[in-house]
């Protein structure tokens, strides 16, 4: 049955060799921890990757019950996180993933740096990557605004204000911030957008841009 | 369908569209043939060993998820002057190095954009700096330090960062809000209480009987320098529902004796003893349904 | 993968029906994703799903209208209940439509339509019938369902006490 389904998809839109190209390919021997234990620094991507995937899912799941407002914010991460069931680990994993992705991004970073697989021809997947970074900061950054505390009230008023320090056009950056003049409701509701909708798109059109590019390249070789 | 085909002739697409199987581009990779050893297929034979790394991960990650609830603090309070506010630890770096001379004042704008963007710029085109063949990284000892230094740095300025935070911690007496708000939380919650909010809730809950003498002549002139002019709380604590929490005698003594080492002063002396009775007879009926 | 035929095996070359590697590896490999995306989506689906198994709330007794004032004839009646909505607390109207009967038992009527919800109303065309507005269903008096609904209006629970009317929560028509 599913054999059917599946060659008469194929038979229009052929798609046996993406697949395949990606089942298939080859890994070398260098970069394989089974091989040489010191091979798991290559892992590092991948476990960003994966950290990401929670954490894109962790984020779905949240905006069930958070309200991005200025009145019921609060109230309502103080309700998912303690009154529902698998509300501290759902927001924990949410919390704690995003210290883990920086951390996973940080070793790749370094391990991509000192094996300098940077180099030609994979200049441009380096590029790509320090955009990934920046959005995953920019996620950061956004993200902990979002629960209307303290913390998350000062260290937003803090950020913005270092972004209003560029000279000419600093006003207008913390004013497109902000919304207005203060950090508020409406400071919440965009930094809720930009969390949600524009850095997770710009960060997953990264992501193809540089798995496609590793696909193109292959992995560099061995020191 | 009528041009010039016949009619019991297949189906024939008008500009075939479709896929073709044939003439796709030779798709072989690339690290196939250049690296000779013991390479081995994606899928299922690397995944696999790369997910048995990514098991360990997932379950130290859940079990430090379960140990540990993500902090929160109390409710967004622009007026809260008592709160040190921190950001992430991975800006902290760029926190504390906002503090120094050279960087701030009159160069504020070389810390904030100056240093950081040569820093991440270069970071960013390092393919484009460093672009000799070799890639060793001791090969490339003038990357190689660049970046060590750049590490260190980061790691310094963090640590001093994260240190003088836990003095100001120690020197203030100051418990870092999430963890003082899961404390009084978990202690309503034993005294079999409802859970507390922590809102200042939108129908602010209004001062009761502000036409009483007392409120003139004394409230207005000792206590909403601290306790505010809605008497919710600024450095001082709210006083809205005290009636709740405290009896006359127990406000009366804190009006006589202060409290907190004199955060809250002792005002016997400077109130006589019939406006202390009133004010605390006054306080002690703002209470809260 | 086992061989179970042991007493066999003596005598002819046993025929194994053994995996292949790949095999292996990618039964494996499935188990390891399995684990990977129960451990990470479960607690997510548990936390998701908790609406469909939180107990329904108990609904308390509203004091609404004195006994004497209730007629035959239908009236609306307001009333205000708290209701806890996960984290916003709030006061909600309600309505009920309260009569007596031919005996002089007092009942009252919820005025959500049973056909897809909207609100009916009581003798809007001059019928002495409860009429939607909607996809006009009609309900008798009791709130037996007369056109277009498959179901009889809900009941409020009903209690008098002190010569007052006191309603609660909603259950399924007891009277058509």
């Amino acid at each position: 049955m599913f054999k059917k389904v599946y060659n008469w998809i194929d038979e229009r839109l052929d798609i046996t060799p993406l697949w395949r190209d990606v089942a298939d390919h080859e890994v070398p021997e260098h970069v394989n921890p089974a091989h040489h234990f010191s091979a798991f620094v290559y892992c590092f991507g991948g476990l960003t990757f994966f950290i990401t995937v929670i954490q894109i899912l962790s984020g779905m799941f949240l905006t069930m019950y958070y309200v991005p407002d200025i009145i019921h914010a609060y109230a309502s991460v103080d309700y998912l996180q303690h009154q529902i069931p698998f509300g501290k680990i759902v927001r924990g994993m949410h919390h704690f993933g995003a210290s883990l992705v920086i951390v996973m991004m940080f070793l790749h970073t370094l391990r991509v740096f000192f094996t300098g697989s940077y180099k030609a021809p994979r200049e441009m997947n380096w590029v790509v990557g320090m955009l990934i970074f920046f959005i995953m900061l920019g996620l950061g950054f956004t993200g902990y605004l979002l629960p209307w505390d303290n913390k998350a009230y000062y260290a937003t008023k803090v950020g913005v204000e270092i972004a209003a320090s560029v000279p000419y056009i600093g006003e207008y950056i913390a004013s497109f911030l902000y919304g207005g003049d203060i950090v508020g409701a409406q400071t919440l509701t965009r930094f809720f957008a930009i969390h949600v909708f524009f850095l997770p798109g710009a960060l997953i059109a990264m992501l193809a841009a540089h798995f496609i590019m590793i696909r193109r390249q292959g992995i560099s070789g061995p020191l | 369908m009528a041009h010039g085909h016949k009619s019991d002739e297949k189906i024939v697409y008008v500009g075939d569209s479709r896929v073709k199987k044939s003439g796709r581009r030779d798709s072989t990779p690339p690290d196939y043939t250049s690296f000779p050893g013991k390479s081995e297929a994606f899928i299922p034979n690397f995944l696999l060993k790369e997910w048995m790394v990514g098991c360990v991960v997932l379950v130290g990650f859940l079990v430090w998820v379960m140990a540990e609830a993500a902090p929160l603090g109390y409710p967004a309070d622009p007026t809260n002057a008592s709160f040190i506010p921190m950001p992430d630890w991975y800006f902290l770096f760029l926190y504390q190095f906002l503090k120094y001379p050279y960087v701030s004042q009159d160069y504020i704008l070389l810390g904030t954009l100056g240093i950081p963007g040569i820093m991440f710029g270069a970071l960013m085109l390092a393919p484009f700096l460093d672009t000799g063949k070799e890639r060793r990284f001791y090969r490339r000892p003038i990357a190689s330090s660049l970046m060590f230094l750049s590490i260190a740095a980061v790691v310094y300025l963090t640590v001093v960062s994260w240190d003088h935070y836990q003095h100001q911690l120690e020197e203030k007496g100051i418990v870092p809000e999430h963890h003082e708000r899961a404390d009084k939380v978990r202690e309503a919650l034993e005294r079999g209480e409802e859970r507390p909010s922590f809102l200042k809730t939108a129908e602010a809950p209004a001062i009761i009987e502000p036409e009483d003498p007392i409120f003139a002549s004394v409230v207005e002139a000792q206590c909403i320098a601290c306790h505010a002019a809605d008497l919710n709380g600024a450095g001082g604590p709210s006083l809205l529902g005290i009636g709740n929490r405290m009896t006359t005698e127990e406000i009366a003594d804190i009006i006589i004796h202060g409290k907190n080492n004199g955060s809250m002063p002792a005002f016997e002396g400077t109130l006589s003893t019939d406006e202390i009775n009133q004010l605390a007879e006054w306080l002690s009926k703002q209470t809260q349904s | 993968m086992s061989n179970h035929e042991h007493q066999d095996s003596k005598h002819q070359p046993v025929q194994r029906k053994e995996m292949s590697r790949r095999q292996f590896l990618s039964y494996t490999l499935g188990g390891t994703t399995a684990f990977m995306v129960g451990g990470t989506v479960l607690p997510m689906v548990r936390f998701a799903v908790d609406p469909l198994l939180a107990k329904g709330g108990e609904s308390t007794l509203v004091k609404v209208i004195e006994e004497s004032k209730v007629t035959a004839e239908p009236q609306e009646v307001k009333f205000k209940v708290r209701q806890v909505d996960g984290w916003y607390k709030s006061e909600t109207e309600k309505v009920a439509w309260i009569s007596r009967d031919a005996s002089g038992a007092i009942f009252a009527l919820s005025p959500v339509c049973k056909h897809l919800g909207c609100t009916v109303f009581w003798n809007t065309h001059g019928r002495n019938e409860y009429d939607c507005p909607c996809h006009d269903a009609r309900y008798s008096r009791d709130g037996k369902n007369i056109t277009v609904a498959n179901l009889p209006l809900d009941e409020y629970v009903v209690e008098i006490q002190d010569g007052f009317v006191y309603l609660g929560g909603i259950i399924a028509n007891t009277r058509a």
